[in-house]
């Protein structure tokens, strides 16, 4: 199997842009991160787009075939993965197998969602719940922020978790989102702020929940062999995994655990040959910051029911033991579904380039992911490293 | 329609293992033979939530709340709950049926809910 380097990264702005549609946020990602890999006129031999909701929200079929010709990248091969919000980390494993097995050297990734324009109460979150299983959970009222709710309920209950603890990583999380430029919000809150927003899913508040963002991010990936005639630093991706879990929430024999993170993020550190103790940085998904908790104790770094302390105690802020979500995370970044997946990985490549600036994780040779799908049923993680 | 013929779960002929009446396949061992099993009496609240912003179907009201329950015979099932005030994890619901909401067609949509054993 072929080596696979990151050696260009596109990022936008994420928030509310009125005046860009989802062509365009697609478009002034992919030429970003085409202009930062230094392979301006050379050749692609495909392009992989993930968006979760172009149909739905912005009524755009074919994005991929419509991306390579508005960017001058005929004839690459095109397709448009969708996999929910995990639609990112399946664009990049799909581009990191064609480069492995040899089928294609020099890959484009493009993630981006328009979302910001739909302005009818309760739509997006109807769209984004007609991933959830219709009869047994769709049609009774269920979407992600109520499973969010319930799986909140049960992790404090359980642990004995206050609820403070899992709040305190949305404060985190903002004070890491001030710091970067492409974040939707670059604001501080406090505790107290946070705790006396309104409540959405009980006991999840409005300040526990990310954004609804727009926004694109994409990689140009390559075989690692002729990383260096474009790039002086490029990163590896040396450890993949993607699992699935049950449809139905209420299935699964412990609704506070992720067990297809478990088995995915296992995956990429075989892969690696890595630990999570050889993990400098991390980007979770933490589209509800209980997710953010339990995602942490998921993928290795804490024990269950630690996660929510190990943040409230500070082991996940910038210089802390194992820091988390330095790029401020979905609730502060923001999530454009589609792009999400692609901007964690973006994060990971500026932390590992040493060019974070003021969120930089000292030090940071290694890095982790997890990109979540549907409500924890599909789960992809990704892990980097220096070359 | 009736409450019973909504609430049931499927056994698995094989292995024994107890799932939502979808799987045309076992999701712990690949057989495709099940026997159907009803939800009988109350049920536990294991988990729930109250929505203050439901989906578009659900907005005639302000707030919804969802709940897992477990029936004594393994049954699990989602659902509302009304009304939603005084709700608290391990107390007894008891399965009603009737509207749940209008769907996005504007149709209306009947199965289950859950109500506290007064």
């Amino acid at each position: 199997m072929n080596q696979v380097a990151i050696i260009g990264v596109g990022h936008t702005k994420f928030g509310k842009l009125e005046d860009k549609d989802l062509m365009d946020l697609l478009c002034e990602a992919s030429l970003e991160a085409i202009r930062d890999s230094n392979t301006n006129d050379k050749d692609f031999d495909a392009v992989y787009v993930a968006s979760m909701l172009a149909e739905t929200l912005n009524y755009i079929t074919g994005v991929a075939s419509a991306l390579v010709d508005r960017i001058g990248l005929l004839p690459a091969a095109a397709d448009h993965i969708k996999n929910g919000p995990a639609s990112g980390g399946s664009a990049i494993k799909n581009a990191f197998y064609a480069i492995a097995s040899g089928a294609c050297d020099l890959v484009l990734v493009s993630g981006a969602e328009k979302m910001t324009h739909i302005t009818t109460p309760g739509a997006v979150t109807s769209a984004v719940a007609s991933m959830t299983h219709h009869t047994a959970e769709r049609q009774h009222g269920a979407s992600l922020p109520s499973f969010a709710g319930m799986m909140a309920r049960s992790y404090m209950e359980r642990y004995n978790v206050p609820k403070e603890w899992i709040t305190s990583i949305a404060v985190k999380n903002h004070r890491n989102g001030l710091n970067n430029p492409y974040a939707h919000f670059q604001k501080e809150i406090t505790l107290e702020k946070a705790m006396s927003s309104p409540m959405i899913a009980d006991p999840l508040q409005l300040y526990d929940i990310c954004p609804i963002s727009d926004g694109g991010a994409a990689l140009v990936m390559c075989n690692a062999d002729i990383a260096k005639k474009y790039c002086d630093t490029p990163i590896l991706i040396t450890g993949l995994g993607q699992a699935t879990d049950t449809h139905i929430v209420y299935e699964r024999e412990d609704m506070t655990v992720l067990k297809a993170l478990q088995i995915c993020s296992d995956k990429a550190y075989k892969m690696a040959n890595k630990t999570p103790k050889d993990i400098d940085v991390a980007e979770l998904h933490d589209a509800f910051e209980i997710l953010e908790a339990v995602e942490s104790e998921d993928i290795g770094f804490f024990k269950k029911g630690e996660g929510a302390k190990a943040a409230w105690e500070g082991q996940t802020e910038i210089g802390g033991v194992i820091p988390i979500n330095p790029s401020g995370g979905l609730k502060a970044k923001g999530h454009p579904l589609g792009a999400t997946g692609v901007a964690q990985v973006v994060e990971l490549v500026w932390q590992l380039r040493g060019e974070a600036g003021k969120r930089q994780v000292s030090g940071a040779n290694t890095g982790i992911t997890c990109n979540f799908g549907g409500f924890g049923n599909n789960i992809i993680s990704i892990l980097v490293e220096r070359m | 329609m009736s409450a019973d013929e909504i609430l049931i779960g499927i056994k698995c002929k094989k292995c024994g293992y107890l799932q939502h009446s979808s799987h045309v396949r076992c999701i712990k061992c690949k057989n495709n033979t099940f026997e159907t099993i009803e939800a009988k009496g109350p049920c536990v609240l294991l988990t729930y939530t109250i929505l203050n912003a439901p989906p578009m179907e659900f907005r005639d009201k302000k707030s919804i709340a969802l709940g897992v329950v477990e029936f004594e015979n393994g049954i699990k099932a989602l659902g509302q709950i009304n009304p939603i005030e005084d709700l608290s994890i391990g107390m007894k619901l008891n399965p009603e049926y009737g509207k749940i909401c209008n769907n996005l067609d504007g149709k209306e949509v009947y199965s289950y809910f859950f109500s506290a054993i007064k």
